[in-house]
Formats: structure tokens, C-alpha cells, sequence
């Protein structure tokens, strides 16, 4: 047997004792240490509710007041009425659920995420006491959500086939309205073309009075003395010219009447797409009847260049 | 709450009714391009580039056998060949529709082919085919009610008047002065063709009044090449009847607006008669 060296385990039992002190401080420390964090040595006030369906609450699950943890479920027992659950509510936070909250199952980020017990506070003035009995409402199912959306939707899917009926009534189909408005945008390159024609005739015409004024100033003695055969003529130039300018006139105001007319016919359940598309479908019809107008948009069909019985002539054949 | 799904469910169901067009296809697209192209060239007087452009738009429309812009744009081509002087060319490019019976072409545009090559075949005075092709053209213009009723006689009318039928020319111009009423160019035409269908029946006198109301029409119009057609008809027209002084001025201004349009022949003609 092998003899061991004197002095080495002298006081032996001395630090063996002291080390398993040690170690149960240690232990002692980390156990108050989870129990200070689960809040043990708080006061903790009781609360219930009574539900006829527990599906989807469990103990420890976190109860929460405008989000913030305010406690969480300490037990559930089955009673006559369904689930009994206790919330365990922590330090003051008690004094914060005035009379008349409620509980409602929710979840932390919508339809997912973590289930909580949320407390609505309710109006009365005194804060609730202690094991005190509170209203509780469950989640809803997607079932439910399905059956809330279809309430509330049956009537508004009712006033919407009222409406389309009116708007067929009214002879204005909103896939032909929509079609007009298509074919009218199909029309756009030719209407701008019809306008710089039009703008091109205008810079033309101007070009041509300004060259016309000139020869009339140059051409005076000339022009006075023919000015007693002109003057009949020219009346009667004028005369037919505001004729022209009053059944211009008239054209236009007839035509702000149409428009007139059919903005109030405008229906109030039409959205703004429908409405925009049947106005912009009439602003472009009134704007083809309109007198300036008329011309380019009759000759802007198909692009062709003109079939002039003039150019059978053999002299105008060139350019 | 209520109001505001009746509002997104009718422009969900208005969404749906406006299916998304389906986007262009490349060669429609690029047929298009190629009309508006040489449309853009025409009007800015680049007529062999308007005839390339008009070229390629029929090819692209023969091979979409779209009839309508085949038929179109060929005789779009037609008129700008004529404009350059390519009569060949201009009588090939109505040839695919007037040649063409596998193609159904709508009866408006075989009648606008038809007046087309009448008018090509008597600019180059093939007076008998313009006859032929001017009776096709009006068979299709029932009771001469179409909308080239105007283009139709005055065609006919040129025609007699070259054919030395003076007053069936006169009698054709004036039903076209009456039809052409809303087409200043063609009631121009008609009264020009009225003036020289009266000095050839031997009145210069009865001819001055319809030319000066074709150069009146024609100067609104801002035509230069009728302008100078309606002054040299003038000038004769003067000359037949004795107003030397008036000749002289119609042939002056004829002089000038040749020379601004540099058309040398005409300033020729013109030189020539102010000569005499």
C-alpha cells in the first residue's frame, strides 16, 4: 500500500465543506436568480375568465395590456361552464385594468405570430379587484371571417348588380364604353395628325392674309378705284360670313348643352374610370360636331393622299 | 364600409372588362411606322422618300393580307410615282389592286383605283384607256351618287375635251361644278375644265368668268401648279378674246409663278407666249 506524504490532506474535511457550501450559495443564488425573473418574489394578483373553448390557450401563455406584458395564465380548470383561466397579473399593473375589461385571444402580428391574451380595458372609473371575474372573447375562426365577409358584402354585391342593371337600362355598356374610349384612343395618332394639318393650314392661311395685306396696302389707288364695285360684294361677303359665325355660335352652344346634359346624367355609383372614359368619349364626339373641327376629323380616315381629277392634266403631273 | 366595397367591386368588375390589349404585333407595328413615315415625307415634298416608305407599306400589308392597306398604300404609291414623273412605276403600283382579283378588295377602294389609273392614263394622254378605265370607275359609282361623283365627271369631262367634244365636256363640267359644292378642289377643276371647254366651242369671252373663279379657288387653296394652269388658260383665254392688255398681265404673272416654282418648262411656255 502506498503511503502518502504527511500534511497533504490535513484539513481535508474543512475544505471539502467549504467547497459544498460554495456550491450551494451558488446554486441558492441561481435558483433566486430564476425565481426573481419569473417574478416569484412579485405580488402577483389573480384575475379569471370563463371559456366555453380553451382551443389555443395554454399556461404561460403572456397576457398583455396595450401590448406591454402585464402577466400571464397561471391555470385552467374544467368547470360546468366550459374552461376556467386564471391570469396572474403582476405588481401594480393591476391598478391599470379599471372595471369592465375584457380578455380576447389575439395574435402578436395579425393572423400569425404568437398567441397572447390581450386586455381591452374597459370605462369604469375603479380598478379591478382581485380573483374578479372578466368578460372573455375567442379568436375568430377563418370560418368566421369568411361568414363576417359575406354579410357584409351580400348587400353591397346587391347594390352593385342594381347598379350595372341601371347602367344597362341606360344603354350604356360599360364594356362598349370602354370599347368607345379604346377605339377613340386607337384614333389619337390620326386626330394629331388631323391637328398639325390643321395647325399647318392655320400658319398657311396666316402667311397668306399677311402676303394679301401687304399687296392691299401696296395695291390702294387700285383697290379705291374698284371700291364702288366692291363695296356689294363685300356686304354681301359679310352678311354670309356672321351667318356662318351664328351658326357656329349655335353649334357650340348646342354642343356645351350636350355635354352639360350628359354630365348630369353621369350615374353617382359609376367609379371615376367609368366616368372619365364615358365624358372623354363624349368630349371627343361634341368636339367632332364643333364647326373648326368637323373638317380634320371627317378627312383624317385613312390616311389617303388626294384623288385630284387635276392631275389627268398633263402639265400637273409634276410637283 | 358598405360603399366602399360597392366602389372596389365595380372597379375590380370595370378592370375586367377592359382586358388588357394585347400589344402590337412587330410587323403591324412596323406597317404603321412605315405609312406614317412616308405620309410625314409627302407633306414635306420628299416624294422619292415618300415612295420608298409607300413601297415598303405595301409589302408589309401583302404580307399581313390586310386588302384594305394593301390597296391604300398602293395608291398613295400611285400618286406620289405620278408626282415624280414615274408613270411606269405609278401604273405598276395599281396594278396589285386593278390585277389582283384573289384579294378582296372593297368596292370603294377598286373605284379609287380605277379613277386613279383613268387619270394617270389620260395625263399621259392614252385618251381610249382613260375612256375605259373612267367607265369602270363610274359603274361602280351607282347613279353617280358616290362620294367621287365630283372627281368622276371632271375626269370625263377632260376626257371628251381632248377627244374634241367640246360641249359634252362643257355639259360633264358643269354637272361636276354642281356635285363638287362641298370639294373646292374639284368644283376648281370643273370650272377650269368649264373655261377651256368654252374657248375651244369658240367663246374666250364666256371662258374668262369660270377661269377666274378656278384661279380664285385655286389661290385659296394654295395649289401653285393650278394657279399657273388657271393663268396660262387665262392668258389664251384674254388673247382669243381680243384683251391683249389682260393676256399680257395673266401671262406675267403666270411668268412669275413659274419661276418660283422653278418649273422650267412652264417658265418656257410662258417666255414663249410673252413673245409673241
Amino acid at each position: 500500500m502506498t503511503k502518502l506524504p504527511p500534511g497533504r490532506f490535513a484539513r481535508l474535511a474543512l475544505k471539502v465543506n467549504a467547497f459544498l457550501l460554495i456550491a450551494f450559495v451558488l446554486a441558492g443564488a441561481f435558483i433566486g436568480l430564476v425565481a426573481y425573473k419569473q417574478g416569484w418574489f412579485l405580488h402577483q394578483s389573480p384575475i379569471h375568465f370563463i371559456t366555453p373553448n380553451a382551443l389555443g390557450l395554454n399556461k404561460g401563455m403572456p397576457v398583455k395590456l396595450h401590448g406591454f406584458t402585464v402577466g400571464s395564465v397561471a391555470d385552467m380548470q374544467l368547470t360546468d361552464g366550459g374552461v376556467d383561466v386564471t391570469l396572474l397579473i403582476m405588481g401594480d399593473y393591476m391598478k391599470r385594468l379599471p372595471q369592465g375589461s375584457r380578455a380576447r385571444h389575439a395574435r402578436e402580428a395579425g393572423v400569425i405570430g404568437a398567441s397572447v391574451i390581450d386586455i381591452v380595458p374597459g370605462p369604469g372609473p375603479m380598478a379591478l379587484a382581485e380573483g374578479a371575474l372578466i368578460q372573455f372573447e375567442p379568436a375568430r375562426g377563418i370560418t368566421e371571417i369568411v361568414d363576417d365577409f359575406r354579410r357584409q358584402a351580400i348587400p353591397a354585391f346587391t347594390e352593385l348588380k342594381q347598379a350595372m342593371g341601371q347602367v344597362t337600362q341606360a344603354g350604356h355598356d360599360i364594356t362598349q364604353i370602354l370599347a368607345g374610349l379604346r377605339h377613340e384612343v386607337d384614333q389619337l395618332p390620326a386626330t394629331h395628325r388631323a391637328a398639325r394639318k390643321l395647325i399647318e393650314e392655320a400658319t398657311t392661311a396666316t402667311a397668306d392674309l399677311t402676303f394679301q395685306t401687304t399687296a392691299t396696302l401696296d395695291a390702294v389707288e387700285r383697290v379705291a378705284a374698284t371700291m364702288e364695285h366692291a363695296v356689294p360684294m363685300l356686304s354681301e361677303k359679310l352678311a354670309s360670313g356672321i351667318d356662318s359665325i351664328d351658326a357656329a355660335a349655335g353649334q357650340m352652344k348646342k354642343t356645351g348643352e350636350e355635354a352639360q346634359l350628359t354630365l348630369k346624367s353621369a350615374r353617382p355609383l359609376l367609379d371615376k374610370s367609368e366616368s372619365a372614359a364615358r365624358e372623354a368619349n363624349d368630349v371627343l364626339t361634341a368636339a367632332k360636331r364643333v364647326w373648326p373641327l368637323s373638317d380634320s376629323f371627317k378627312d383624317s380616315g385613312d390616311g389617303m393622299l388626294p384623288i385630284d381629277s387635276f392631275e389627268a392634266h398633263g402639265k400637273g403631273t409634276a410637283r | 364600409m358598405r360603399r366602399m366595397l360597392v366602389a372596389l367591386v365595380v372597379l375590380a368588375a370595370t378592370a375586367c372588362a377592359a382586358p388588357k390589349p394585347p400589344s402590337e404585333p412587330l410587323a403591324k407595328s412596323r406597317l404603321m411606322e412605315a405609312e406614317a413615315r412616308a405620309a410625314a415625307l409627302a407633306r414635306a415634298g420628299d416624294y422619292a422618300g415618300a415612295a420608298r416608305f409607300y413601297g415598303d407599306a405595301v409589302r408589309l400589308a401583302t404580307a399581313l393580307e390586310n386588302a384594305d392597306a394593301i390597296a391604300a398604300n398602293a395608291i398613295n404609291l400611285s400618286v406620289v410615282q405620278q408626282w415624280l414623273g414615274h408613270n411606269d412605276e405609278a401604273r405598276a403600283a395599281l396594278a396589285a389592286i386593278l390585277d389582283n382579283p384573289r384579294t378582296p378588295f372593297s368596292e370603294r377602294r377598286k373605284l379609287q383605283a380605277e379613277l386613279r389609273r383613268a387619270i394617270l392614263e389620260l395625263s399621259v394622254n392614252n385618251i381610249g384607256a382613260a375612256a375605259i378605265w373612267i367607265g369602270q370607275a363610274e359603274r361602280r359609282c351607282t347613279n353617280l351618287s358616290c362620294e367621287y361623283a365630283a372627281t368622276l365627271l371632271n375626269v370625263r369631262a377632260q376626257v371628251e375635251l381632248e377627244s374634241a367634244h367640246a360641249a359634252d365636256a362643257e355639259r360633264l363640267a358643269l354637272a361636276a361644278a354642281e356635285r363638287a359644292r362641298t370639294n373646292p378642289s374639284e368644283m376648281a377643276n370643273a370650272l377650269r375644265t368649264l373655261g377651256r371647254a368654252r374657248q375651244a366651242q369658240g367663246q374666250p369671252r364666256n371662258a374668262i368668268e369660270p377661269l377666274q373663279q378656278a384661279l380664285s379657288l385655286d389661290r385659296d387653296l394654295g395649289d401653285p401648279r393650278k394657279i399657273l394652269a388657271d393663268l396660262s388658260e387665262l392668258s389664251r383665254a384674254a388673247d382669243a378674246a381680243g384683251d391683249t392688255r389682260a393676256a399680257r398681265d395673266y401671262r406675267e404673272r403666270g411668268l412669275a409663278v413659274s419661276r418660283a416654282m422653278s418649273d422650267g418648262k412652264s417658265t418656257a411656255e410662258m417666255e414663249a407666249l410673252l413673245r409673241r
